[in-house]
């Protein structure tokens, strides 16, 4: 139950979606991944893509237009 | 506080944001005449910026050649596509106050300020050869029955997945 962290901050799409992707295929089962950025259609697409490849994900606002998404490797 | 939440905060599905796209383009076209384009405004800042040093853009043979869209007394800085485009930026501005996600972001590293002025760079060339962007040559496009609209479409596809496989393989 690895942790992982992944900078994105002051990236824009698709940036933010590949690396995590990229991040993914790397880790093993059950693996957390953090993704810290500040782009706000990274809270809508790479939600919507990871839950679609079946991981959980969850994510908060952690200050003002900048978020922490969460990721757990499911599959 | 749960109404604020959702108009202003939560990511709107996409099927809302085209309607409204929709109708706001065709507002614009019945308002002004032509439907919404960008990146032609940005084209004419530029020609305009190399008029006040002291070039004739306007004797060029891609201005003559072409129908520019501007109208009687409108300039390469006042016309309608200056004006959009502000509002534009002003409207993406106000919805992220009301959001309270501003920001002042950072250039992250030489590379990606390289590689943005390379992708704008090609961008820019790009619009001219198909006479627009992904709004001007896309999204009004196809409503106008161009068929230009969907060749830009199927192509601009075809260029985003070759782009994402480059940026995946080599470049993260």
């Amino acid at each position: 139950m690895a942790e992982y962290k992944l900078d994105c901050l002051f990236e824009a799409c698709p940036i933010p979606l590949l690396k995590a992707l990229k991040q993914l295929e790397k880790m093993s089962i059950g693996d957390v991944l953090i993704m810290h950025t500040d782009h706000n259609c990274s809270i809508k697409n790479v939600v919507e893509w990871t839950k679609k490849q079946g991981h959980y994900i969850d994510y908060i606002e952690i200050s003002e237009g900048e978020w922490e998404i969460y990721i757990e490797k499911a599959r | 506080m749960k109404i604020y939440h959702k108009i202003f905060k939560k990511p709107w599905p996409y099927w809302v944001g085209g309607i409204i796209l929709a109708l706001l383009n065709i507002l614009m076209l019945s308002i002004t005449g032509s439907a919404w384009k960008v990146t032609t405004g940005f084209l004419f800042w530029g020609a305009g910026i190399l008029e006040k040093v002291g070039f004739a853009p306007n004797k060029w043979y891609y201005f003559a050649a072409y129908n520019n869209g501007l109208k009687d007394g409108q300039s390469f800085f006042m016309n309608t596509y200056t004006v959009i485009n502000f509002a534009v930026i002003i409207g993406a501005l106000l919805a992220v106050l009301w959001a309270s996600e501003f920001k002042w972001k950072k250039i992250k590293s030489f590379r990606q300020l390289g590689f943005a002025l390379l992708g704008g760079i090609l961008m820019g060339y790009g619009t001219r050869l198909s006479f627009g962007c992904n709004i001007g040559a896309y999204f009004s496009a196809i409503p106008s029955f161009s068929l230009h609209g969907w060749v830009f479409g199927i192509f601009m596809f075809v260029g985003a997945a070759i782009g994402c496989k480059i940026l995946y393989k080599y470049l993260l």
